[in-house]
């Protein structure tokens, strides 16, 4: 299915200026670093943000805070807790809801109605849900365990419509090609869904590591032995009433926050259009 | 290969004189419908077990006067009367719609965003992490820093204000009762904004590059471009952006609780959290199902509005 | 093609093995022990983690056979946690409250009685401050024993005090506002009150001003004198004397600003004291006075310790609560944490050696066992809550501008007693 145009016949488009572009990109650049830079300032100088005027550059800053993180709470069993849980998060998500996303790209009685019934689903918010969840993971054994921390996780569904919306951009003709060829359903998502949506894999592997890491009021309530708790379980311990541990606590978020931002720079590839993704779709 | 017809048919249809293909695509669309089930079966699942049932335990529970430590007993409708009567049910609601009435501010926003991180300018990488920052950080964080941005003496707006001479008095952000949840709208777009921006552009990334060449090579314009493909193809990841933006409006808990835990006097609060504090701060389980039972309707139907006004499709989130 | 697959099928089967095997040591239980189990639930003080593991590793001394676990959450998510463990029928044996939480569960028949284990052993009650442990009755019954008290006071920054020309501390209500409104100047106001549980009440009840009639049936706090406070205490805010943080009920604001020096008067209970210091290198005992509010009116903000109703060991847990209020470890834990426990002897022996390593700390100490007939903020009511949270909302109203202090009041009285109604 290759054009057979050569390259060099394109002609190019009417350039436009890339400042303003620029300009506007700098501009949102400013206020979403902003908050960031007192939380990171905070978190090297442990200053009392409550003096006026607010002080633009920090004073004396020093990394002593990261280190007390370490040690005020069981940050390493912590972290393990944390990338087990959102391990098998984000392993059942990129799975299932591709899964869930393909059947749903192909017609069938019933289809609308499943729809809804997603739709509806993601209407639920998780405090109304509390109780009845930690009764049914209690009935399924599951309480204390890395299994049930992630179960609630499994599957969400944005992330099946993202997965939805790349399946139906893939043209019918390359599955119609591939059952011909004798593939199995699971073939094909594996072998040529996948492949070809790798922005929507990218963005799965990204939501449901946030929502998983991040999670807090669930880990709180189905977990009872400190062994198994998870890092956002230990904020707890930066916001005590008895010392004011400030830079502490805005040093122990920077620290939860770094395993995501990595994670999206890692993904950052997937985002970017390039020659490849339009030939294999073309 | 050949197709399906010329399979061996099974007897029974023979025998029933049922036409070959008609009965071969019949066991095919029945193994097809299996298969899209079997597919299902593990999200579903999920989504039963973590939604379905504890929306039923709800609505049982709203019908019943229930005591933590005592009995329980049947009270027909008598929550839903009480909500009538209830002013704070009343505010948290209006709240909450007008939440949800400033949600496409942070979408176009985070579309703007989309396109000209999409674009070919140089460092696009850099300004999409940028965006993308405030999104995985701790809800929890975010609150904190944002009430202090907000501060009326020591906050780093009023600072701002005050050195521009814009105002004179400081402003008291989330102690006033007309700004507590604009306020709260703003950290929320803050922080959300990164997270509209990976829906957008993994949809962008569904337009297929030959056909920007094709159009290029026909003459078209770049605005031409933008508008005839672009945007249309791009539909699904907008209508998808909105209907996350109504969901997280109605169950974007978190901020609320941390910012302003509703104050003052309501006028911030949202009715997930007035559900949350009447389950377990006033402890009345059994009125807060009933709460989320009625949020859960409203919902609902304002999908389906949402839905026919939208042109009947779930904008071709559902399509081909 | 059975040659090819042999060794495959064999590390298939190998494989399958080990699995299996995994699947079943995960879902094998432990042989259920001998040992019996009580755990117990704290709020919000992790920090004290090696406490409690002397705590337990003392009662495994005294009860070999009983194994005890120790939880803590904080604050806000403590309700949502122990309703949760109690309708899965699976509640900490022992759990400890801040404030007015206990109120609920023991109205609702979810705590245990302790006048009977009170009863029988005379010198357990003798150990306590008869009005401390009283807070925790209902209608007439023990729910709890002191874990650690506090109550409100008045600090005051004494260099802003000077600079206003103002000497020694308020000996009234309106002198109070009158000071606020002189040290407020630009960034800094005059006076700050704490606000969650209640502790902003005695400003009220100062003046005279009920919230209820005696038998708990109806509201009794539209009176002129109520309004009266509420007009100055919103002039005050108006005009930047209160400082309006007052009524957002913060913990960390409230004392940051203070520790800045920005504040006059702060209303709030002791442990705001060492909060502060930790973020104030200008207090001492030259700069910070400290004082009972004038009237001596104070809302007592202490941790109890109770057994749950759900317990299934409630004479074990007994044992475990007599012995962590005992003076051995109230002792230790004072001095770990610098709170009086309510435990008489204990707290003498604290505050006197406070007072020669940290006078001022002692002072603080000292104020919360003073006037302690003179508690107010609480009312012997199951919804407790319900009513408190009728009332204060409109409060915020008025203290904020939007409605007259007169209004607000009648409103609140229509919403405290239709609450009071049902």
């Amino acid at each position: 299915m290759m054009s057979a145009r050569p390259r060099t016949a394109i002609a190019p488009a009417r350039r436009y200026p890339h400042w303003p572009i620029h300009v506007a990109l700098l501009l949102v650049s400013f206020c979403m670093l902003v908050p960031f830079y007192w939380v990171l300032k905070t978190s090297l100088t442990g200053e009392n943000i409550f003096v006026y005027p607010p002080s633009v550059w920090p004073v004396a800053p020093h990394l002593f805070y990261y280190v007390d993180v370490w040690y005020y709470i069981p940050f390493a069993r912590y972290l393990l807790n944390s990338v087990m849980v959102s391990g098998l998060a984000i392993g059942a998500n990129v799975v299932f809801n591709a899964m869930a996303a393909y059947a749903l790209t192909r017609q069938f009685r019933g289809r609308g109605l499943i729809i809804t019934l997603l739709l509806s689903c993601m209407m639920i918010p998780f405090q109304t849900t509390i109780v009845p969840a930690y009764l049914i993971t209690g009935k399924l054994g599951l309480l204390n365990s890395y299994l049930g921390l992630a179960l609630p996780t499994f599957s969400t569904i944005v992330c099946i419509f993202v997965y939805k919306a790349s399946f139906d951009a893939v043209p019918r003709s390359l599955i119609d090609a591939a059952r011909i060829d004798g593939l199995s359903e699971l073939q094909i998502i594996m072998k040529i869904m996948v492949p070809l949506s790798t922005s929507a894999v990218a963005t799965n592997v990204i939501l449901s590591f946030i929502w998983s890491w991040n999670n807090f009021l669930w880990p709180l309530i189905v977990v009872r032995d400190p062994q198994m708790q998870t890092l956002p379980l230990g904020l707890s311990r930066f916001l005590t009433y008895h010392e004011n541990t400030t830079g502490a606590l805005y040093a122990f978020c920077i620290m939860v926050l770094l395993p995501g931002i990595v994670l999206f720079l890692l993904a950052q590839k997937e985002f970017i259009r390039g020659l490849t993704s339009g030939a294999t779709k073309g | 290969m050949g197709d399906a017809g010329t399979i061996q048919v099974p007897r029974a249809s023979r025998r029933r004189n049922v036409p070959r293909r008609a009965n071969a695509a019949g066991s095919k669309r029945r193994r097809e419908l299996l298969l899209v089930w079997v597919f299902l079966v593990p999200s579903l699942l999920v989504f039963f077990l973590y939604r379905v049932l504890p929306l039923i335990w709800n609505l049982v529970l709203s019908f019943q006067e229930f005591s933590l430590f005592g009995a329980t007993r049947f009270i027909g409708f008598d929550h839903y009367v009480d909500m009538w009567n209830d002013d704070v049910f009343w505010i948290t609601l209006r709240n909450t719609l007008l939440y949800m009435a400033s949600a496409p501010i942070g979408i176009a926003l985070a579309l703007a965003v989309s396109l000209m991180v999409n674009s070919e300018v140089r460092g696009r990488n850099i300004y999409r992490t940028i965006v993308f920052l405030s999104y995985p950080l701790m809800t929890v964080a975010v609150g904190i820093i944002w009430r202090w941005l907000y501060d009326e003496k020591v906050g780093l707006f009023n600072f701002v204000l005050r050195s521009l001479h814009l105002v004179d008095q400081p402003l008291p952000f989330l102690q006033s009762f007309e700004l507590a949840l604009p306020a709260v709208l703003l950290a929320n777009v803050w922080q959300i904004l990164g997270f509209y921006m990976i829906i957008l552009l993994a949809g962008l990334q569904n337009i297929p590059q030959n056909l920007y060449e094709a159009a290029s090579i026909d003459g078209a314009s770049r605005r031409q471009q933008f508008v005839r493909i672009t945007l249309p193809l791009l539909r699904p990841a907008i209508f998808l952006a909105f209907v996350i933006g109504i969901m997280t409006s109605f169950t974007s808990f978190d901020l609320v609780y941390v910012m302003t835990q509703g104050g003052p006097s309501h006028s911030s609060e949202l009715l997930v959290n007035y559900i949350y504090r009447a389950a377990f701060e006033l402890s009345k389980v059994d009125y807060a199902a009933a709460l989320t039972v009625v949020q859960f309707l409203l919902l609902v139907v304002l999908t389906w509005l949402g839905n026919r006004l939208s042109g009947g499709d779930a904008g071709a989130v559902e399509s081909e | 093609m059975l040659q090819q697959g042999s060794p495959h099928r064999y590390r298939t089967l190998a494989r399958s093995l080990v699995a299996a095997l995994c699947l079943a040591t995960l879902a094998v239980n432990p042989a259920v022990a001998q040992q019996k189990k009580i755990s117990f639930l704290t709020w919000n003080i992790s920090d004290q983690e090696e406490l409690f593991k002397e705590w337990i590793a003392e009662f495994k001394k005294l009860r070999p056979d009983v194994d005890v676990e120790w939880l803590d959450k904080k604050g806000p998510e403590f309700p949502t946690y122990y309703q949760t463990q109690v309708i899965a029928g699976t509640p900490p044996d022992i759990i400890n409250t801040q404030g007015g939480l206990w109120l609920e569960y023991a109205a609702a028949g979810g705590m245990v009685d302790l006048t009977p284990y009170l009863a029988k052993e005379p010198d357990v009650r003798r150990r306590f401050n008869a009005d401390y442990l009283g807070n925790w009755t209902y209608e007439g019954r023990n729910h709890m024993l002191p874990f650690y008290i506090s109550k409100t006071l008045l600090f005051y920054n004494k260099t802003m005090f000077k600079e206003a020309g103002l000497s020694g501390p308020p000996q009234s209500f309106d002198q109070m506002m009158d000071y606020a409104a002189k040290m407020s100047k630009g960034d800094k106001t005059g006076f700050m009150t704490l606000n969650f549980d209640w502790l902003y009440w005695p400003l009220f009840r100062m003046n005279g001003v009920e919230l209820l009639t005696p038998d708990l049936k109806k509201a009794s706090f539209n009176t002129p004198q109520a309004v009266k406070v509420l007009d100055a205490l919103t002039k005050g805010t108006g005009n930047g004397a209160i400082n309006k943080i007052s009524w957002t009920g913060r913990w960390v604001e409230p004392n940051g600003a203070f520790a800045a020096g920005n504040v006059g008067m702060l209303h709030a209970h002791s442990p705001a004291f060492f909060f502060i210091r930790g973020q104030a290198p200008w207090i001492n005992a030259d700069t910070l006075g400290v004082t009972n509010v004038p009237g001596g009116w104070a809302t007592p903000n202490s941790h109890g310790l109770g057994i749950s109703k759900g317990s299934k060991q409630p004479d074990i847990a007994w044992e475990f609560l007599k012995m962590v209020t005992s003076e051995k470890w109230t002792e230790r834990f004072s001095a770990r944490r610098k709170v009086l426990t309510g435990n008489v002897a204990s707290d003498k022996t604290t505050l006197d050696k406070m007072k020669v390593d940290d006078p001022l700390a002692a002072a603080v100490l000292q104020t919360q066992l003073e006037q302690t007939d003179k508690l107010t903020g609480n009312w012997r009511l199951a919804n407790d809550a319900r009513v408190k949270d009728a009332f204060y909302p409109e409060i915020q109203n008025a203290v904020l501008g939007r409605k007259t202090p007169a209004e607000a009041i009648k409103d609140a009285e229509g919403k405290v007693n239709r609450v009071l109604g049902r």
